[in-house]
């Protein structure tokens, strides 16, 4: 991908991910919006264009962007929504930044509990062969991790090693949804919810707004001292039938990880990364994800977690923020995955701050019907200008 | 900025419920419409942006039932993105396309919109939940009721009647008889159309648009490519969107439309119209209700505010007239909703190639494709054009 303007993240707002915030979707955005333009001394006089993202049938209200735009300041601007998760909202507000057209931009993302997003779900597979043997975003997902264990002989305890890991990072990150850190011991007596995956394999649910201020090189200037440059975006879409594909690999994880890394110039992923930010699915997509980004060789996610890589304290730490196993604002997870990439880079990681990271990954799901069609969408951010794919 | 146009146009017949195909196949239809006209195969795609409001499907996420008819996944795995914004989603996918080509990240770029409106029980219920649940949704508000709200409007403040808005539903109607793609195709008197029930006073149900299944594709290309694939394509000019504010009571504006007059005087700077009854030959507008064919005309600068029921009595919007109005019948005769407002531009895109059929403006210069959404909250412009910009 050709990239002729250089585009920065300038500003991150989140709100707390807690459980019951008594916010209707649409406030979320809008505390996350003012959190993100406040950090950089903004208001909305200062944006161009408005991106903001979700579900409406999650929602629960048709043309939910009614709500989101104007709540992420969008009064009178060029807004527009993605049907997404908020990671593919930066993947719009980039190409709408690089056209020459704008200078800033805000995004947004939200995720609540208004609606049984699981039950939702269902009504993306087809109402005669798959809805009524109960496919679903979980079901998917365990058929994914089941036959990714049986093909690379991956073992329930060896996933639930991940678990292990976002939670007790998600632990040091005051941010966080879930802060109470669990062991192996912990993840293999839950509950089985959907074989192989059980109770602690899955991330929770939460509540909680994401939103990110973008601005080309001309605009950095006057906000932020501290820019992340956006070096690398690559995103692609699966096949639809579970039927018609290997369920062991992530192939559109694949292909936009290799968008991704052409764009930013970048050969050895494992060896030039500093942090990645993976949204993973389940205990299982993580090991999944660490093969498709091309971190180790396919079959060998379990061996790099245990050789501790992927610790903090390794050479790649994945996850250092907990991931979306301690923080599931479904909808928002993606995006959350660059916010916290950025705040890696910007030093301001409070409590799971890697030291001296200078190039960061993040990675977002965009999955309404889990393995159905899934997006994946990949980010190359770093801290310094130099380099960057023209 | 790149120079991006449209090279390619592929549409679907509409009708209340296309049983004769499944979504995916409904979808594979404009897309091989789109595909075929200009020798390109699916491996010739870069990306595919993707819009539909699923509320009105009746199901979720119905790109990913329809990713492989697209062109996008199979085996190829390509970069891939879904747009929702109501009423305007048709014109929000067309930006979307615009802004993936112009970026310079891709040189071919296929844009899909559809709905399937016969699956769901009733497209004004389910509209209803977009409003605000306490104060407007009791009241029955949706499409239906803010229209006959600028109706009234416009009839209080300018004199506008309802024989005036018959004569822009016969003008629709007819035209859409042109048009093979169109949904109702019958010829309508005003006479006719004064007879039909009331729906909301004061529209009758010739003022208010049906609703279909229908999808439509439009193939956005870089220069060097557009030049290539079409002998005579559809440059942008001019393109954008605008958001107002959605609650129905904080609008003192029901019979004019400032903030589309806004938008079209951001659109028309940056395309460099001044006039534009001299410098537009044909526009598609987003017209689910005549009375909006009124005051769209006037926010545009067609004519002066209050005067578009003389412009239209003049014959200026009629095929042949000075400016024709959905030549294709618009929105009044076919409302597939996610796909209209891409059909607007898909159609003022043929009109500009050469391409419309029967219901070809001769020489078309220039041609305006808009659409609104969210309750009346959103717009969508494109101007597109016959000479590189």
């Amino acid at each position: 991908m050709r990239m002729p303007r250089r585009v920065a993240i300038v500003g991150v707002g989140q709100t707390t991910h807690d459980e019951a915030q008594g916010l209707v979707y649409h406030e979320l955005d809008y505390q996350a919006a003012k959190r993100a333009l406040a950090s950089v001394g903004a208001d909305n006089g200062n944006i161009d264009t408005v991106i903001t993202s979700g579900w409406d049938v999650v929602d629960g209200r048709t043309i939910s962007d009614m709500h989101t735009c104007m709540a992420a300041g969008g009064y009178l601007k060029e807004c527009s929504h993605v049907g997404e998760d908020g990671i593919m909202a930066l993947v719009y507000a980039y190409l709408r930044l690089v056209s020459g057209l704008f200078d800033t931009a805000i995004i947004t993302g939200h995720g609540h509990l208004e609606s049984d997003f699981e039950a939702v779900s269902q009504v993306v597979y087809d109402p005669l062969i798959h809805r009524p043997v109960g496919a679903s975003y979980t079901v998917s997902m365990g058929m994914q991790a089941n036959a990714y264990m049986h093909k690379h002989g991956v073992t329930e305890e060896q996933a639930a090693e991940v678990v292990a890991k976002n939670r007790t990072n998600g632990a040091n990150n005051p941010m966080a949804h879930l802060r109470a850190g669990v062991t192996v011991g912990d993840v293999l007596t839950g509950d089985m919810v959907c074989y192989p995956l059980r109770a602690l394999d899955l991330p929770p649910r939460s509540v909680g707004g994401v939103a990110l201020v973008l601005a080309t090189e001309e605009a950095v200037r006057r906000l932020t001292d501290k820019p992340v440059w956006i070096r690398g975006l690559g995103w692609a879409i699966e096949g639809y039938e579970l039927g018609d594909k290997d369920l062991a690999r992530i192939s559109s994880l694949d292909a936009a990880a290799k968008m991704a890394y052409r764009a930013a110039g970048i050969g050895e992923p494992s060896k030039e990364l500093d942090v990645a930010e993976i949204h993973e699915a389940t205990s299982f997509h993580e090991l999944m994800a660490y093969e498709a980004l091309g971190f180790c060789a396919e079959g060998e996610g379990a061996k790099l977690l245990a050789q501790g890589v992927t610790a903090p304290g390794g050479t790649l730490p994945v996850n250092a923020s907990g991931g979306a196993l301690s923080t599931n604002p479904y909808g928002a997870t993606g995006l959350l995955r660059v916010a916290e990439a950025v705040l890696q880079l910007r030093g301001e990681a409070q409590g799971h701050q890697v030291d001296g990271a200078k190039l960061a990954l993040a990675h977002g799901l965009s999955a309404p019907g889990g393995a159905a069609a899934p997006t994946n969408a990949v980010a190359i951010l770093e801290r310094s200008r130099g380099g960057g794919a023209l | 900025m790149r120079k991006v146009a449209i090279a390619s146009v592929g549409l679907t017949r509409c009708t209340s419920h296309r049983w004769d195909v499944t979504y995916p196949e409904l979808i594979r239809e404009a897309v091989d419409a789109a595909l075929t006209k200009v020798d390109l195969k699916p491996a010739d795609i870069d990306a595919v942006v993707y819009g539909t409001m699923d509320p009105f499907d009746g199901v979720f996420a119905s790109e990913r039932w329809n990713v492989d008819a697209c062109a996008a996944a199979g085996f190829h795995n390509k970069p891939f993105m879904k747009i929702t914004t109501g009423g305007t989603t048709g014109g929000s996918v067309g930006l979307g396309g615009y802004y993936h080509v112009a970026s310079g990240a891709f040189d071919t770029v296929l844009v899909v919109a559809c709905q399937r409106v016969g699956e769901s029980l009733e497209a004004q219920t389910v509209l209803n939940t977009a409003v605000d649940p306490i104060y407007e949704r009791w009241i029955g508000g949706g499409a239906i009721s803010v229209a006959a709200n600028q109706a009234v409007h416009h009839f209080h403040h300018y004199g506008t009647t309802e024989e005036d808005l018959a004569t822009v539903a016969a003008k629709n109607y007819s035209n859409a008889v042109l048009n093979p793609y169109a949904h109702l195709r019958t010829k309508l008197t005003v006479e006719q159309a004064l007879a039909t029930p009331m729906i909301s006073w004061p529209l009758h149900l010739s003022d208010c648009c049906p609703s279909s299944d229908g999808a439509c594709a439009v193939i956005f290309a870089s220069e060097e490519k557009a030049r290539s694939l079409a002998p005579k394509p559809a440059w942008i000019h001019g393109a954008s969107q605008i958001t107002d504010n959605y609650y129905l009571g904080d609008r003192p504006w029901f019979h004019d439309w400032d903030s589309l007059a806004l938008l079209g005087r951001r659109v028309f700077r940056e395309a460099r119209i001044h006039d534009p009854l001299k410098e537009i030959d044909v526009a598609e507008l987003y017209t689910p209700f005549t009375v909006q064919e009124l005051i769209e005309l006037e926010a545009l600068g067609f004519c002066e505010k209050g005067k578009a029921a003389e412009f239209v009595r003049s014959g200026a919007t009629a095929l042949g007239g000075k400016l024709p109005v959905c030549p294709s019948g618009g929105v009044h005769t076919t409302n597939p909703i996610g796909a209209t407002g891409l059909i607007r531009i898909g159609e003022a895109a043929l009109q500009v190639m050469g391409e419309a059929g029967d219901h070809q403006v001769p020489n078309v210069r220039r041609a305006l494709a808009h659409a609104w959404g969210a309750v009346i909250g959103f717009h969508t412009l494109m101007v597109l054009g016959a000479d590189t910009p």
